[in-house]
């Protein structure tokens, strides 16, 4: 990973400030994400990481400073003009954020069926090789609230890669998970790393950041206080880092 | 003295903090509207998804509709049989029912109805969609939750709440007429005749653009309280009340502006 910094940023974060209301949450984060790389983004609860994470796809907008996608600014784009990027960018959410009313099958056909011009056959082949890759084969007939919380999640990672997109953001997407169903979603990221995929992981996993991870960010009090890879965060001096990867009070 | 002061000062704080709830809606929901009406004309058009909600919210209210215009003519028939009976003005019992549910019980009655079946459902089903984070994986796929969600409602009430009056109308007017021809003896051909044939194409009008407005009040209410929904369960069911009150509240008081107005209109 020593090499990362002399790519080109796929996604630049500039001077990032933002509060809600009186609660300041970030106050100038500088990041850069390089293509192909996991990044795991680190640190207590309330810290910002999951907004940040919002912010790079457009859910959320900074007070100040500049996110750019490929060297495209973000945050000044309307919704209208950010739907191109969010055919690139893919979120996973905590919880799946499954469309309940919709099956299984309907819930991973939704970008397809919004984005491309596939005939339902060709929708209903992908929905079922993309379930299959994800062991959820036998659930498309069923509805999100007859599937467990790990199945939930699978089927919400299983929807946002279906359109093969270029970056895919996770939002703890192992957190409460028993081991089997976040061994399922670690073996999907790193499959996903194989072909190419850049990501960036939210998570206070330590065991995910620690398999998957190429890069850690850590943020603490609005600020990013550590960046570098792994070994460099796993060895760090920094008291902060240190204490909370060892989950003692910091 | 000094719990005097505390208390007008709790009644002070109140009154404000209603005043800028308010005032937030007003902007908010504007803005909704407005977001609404420039991508109405945008593709995609999600014409599944209104007839799905004219379905819905339509067509499933009809019979709570039914009950209310079926019960307000017979209770208005026999109100006011034994009020004009004692002046020997029975027979006007038609004429009177027959406008008044035209113009003002029909519109106003169901729609109270409908706001209280429709937005609160509305509210109910965008609040859990927004504490679930269903809207925003709706934008993080690249959708827009105006086209999909606020949209179909919006124009499936606009359609579907004057349909529904002119129901509740044709139904009062029935329901009048039993109770006329069972209670008070008037023939129903007499009451057909002074109940339908003596209105006015305005009557029928009138009741009908409040209904249209009425649908959209209820609508964007809903709309707008489901979208800004937050805190969990609890922020739903808080959403879901403010939906059918506002909304309730705001079709009697635009009633009697659009009464007045059309009033002034009609005199003209």
């Amino acid at each position: 990973m020593r090499e990362l910094p002399t790519k080109k940023p796929l996604i630049e974060i500039r001077g990032i400030h933002k509060k809600f209301g009186t609660k300041v949450v970030h106050r100038g984060i500088d990041l850069d994400i390089y293509p192909g790389e996991v990044l795991a983004l680190m640190g207590g609860s309330g810290c910002g990481k999951s907004v940040l994470l919002r912010m790079i796809v457009g859910l959320e907008k900074p007070d100040q400073g500049t996110i750019t996608f490929n060297e495209q600014p973000i945050e000044s784009l309307s919704e209208e003009n950010l739907v191109p990027i969010r055919k690139r960018i893919a979120y996973v959410f905590q919880y799946g954020a499954l469309f309940d009313s919709f099956s299984i099958e309907e819930n991973l056909a939704y970008p397809l069926r919004e984005h491309t011009d596939f005939s339902e056959g060709q929708i209903h082949e992908k929905v079922m090789t993309t379930l299959d890759r994800l062991g959820l084969r036998g659930t498309e007939k069923l509805y999100p609230s007859d599937l467990s919380g790990g199945m939930q999640r699978r089927v919400g990672v299983a929807r946002s890669i279906i359109m093969n997109p270029e970056v895919i953001l996770y939002d703890e997407p192992t957190t409460g998970l028993d081991p089997f169903n976040t061994q399922q979603i670690l073996k999907i990221m790193l499959q996903l790393k194989k072909q190419g995929a850049t990501s960036v992981l939210v998570t206070h996993d330590m065991h995910a950041i620690f398999s998957v991870t190429d890069r850690v960010a850590f943020l603490k009090d609005g600020q990013i206080l550590a960046l570098g890879t792994k070994e460099e965060i796993q060895n760090s001096s920094i008291k902060e880092v240190n204490s909370f990867i060892h989950g003692e009070a910091y | 003295m000094d719990r005097a002061k505390q208390l007008f000062l709790m009644g002070y704080q109140n009154s404000l903090g209603f005043l800028v709830e308010f005032l937030e809606f007003l902007g908010g929901s504007f803005n909704l509207l407005y977001a609404s009406v420039l991508s109405m004309f945008r593709k995609p058009f999600y014409f599944r998804l209104f007839i799905e909600q004219c379905y819905i919210l339509g067509v499933k209210s009809s019979s709570i509709v039914f009950i209310t215009a079926l019960s307000t003519g017979m209770v208005m028939s026999l109100q006011f049989g034994f009020g004009l009976e004692r002046f020997g003005g029975k027979l006007y019992v038609p004429k009177v029912v027959g406008l008044s549910i035209m113009r003002e019980l029909g519109p106003v009655l169901s729609c109270l109805m409908i706001a209280a079946r429709v937005g609160a459902g509305i509210a109910a089903e965008l609040g859990s969609m927004n504490v679930t984070q269903q809207i925003d994986a709706i934008r993080a796929l690249g959708t827009d939750p105006i086209k999909r969600l606020v949209i179909p409602r919006v124009l499936a009430l606009l359609i579907m709440t004057p349909l529904l009056t002119v129901f509740a109308d044709l139904v009062g007017i029935f329901g009048g007429m039993f109770i006329s021809s069972a209670e008070l003896y008037i023939h129903p051909d007499f009451y057909y005749h002074e109940a339908i044939l003596s209105l006015k194409t305005s009557d029928f009008l009138v009741g009908i653009i409040k209904t249209s407005f009425f649908g959209l009040l209820i609508a964007l209410t809903g709309c707008y309280y489901g979208m800004k929904t937050q805190g969990g369960t609890q922020g739903v069911g808080q959403a879901t009340t403010r939906s059918v009150v506002t909304s309730s509240l705001l079709i009697v008081v635009s009633d009697f502006v659009m009464t007045k107005l059309f009033w002034i209109f009609e005199r003209k």
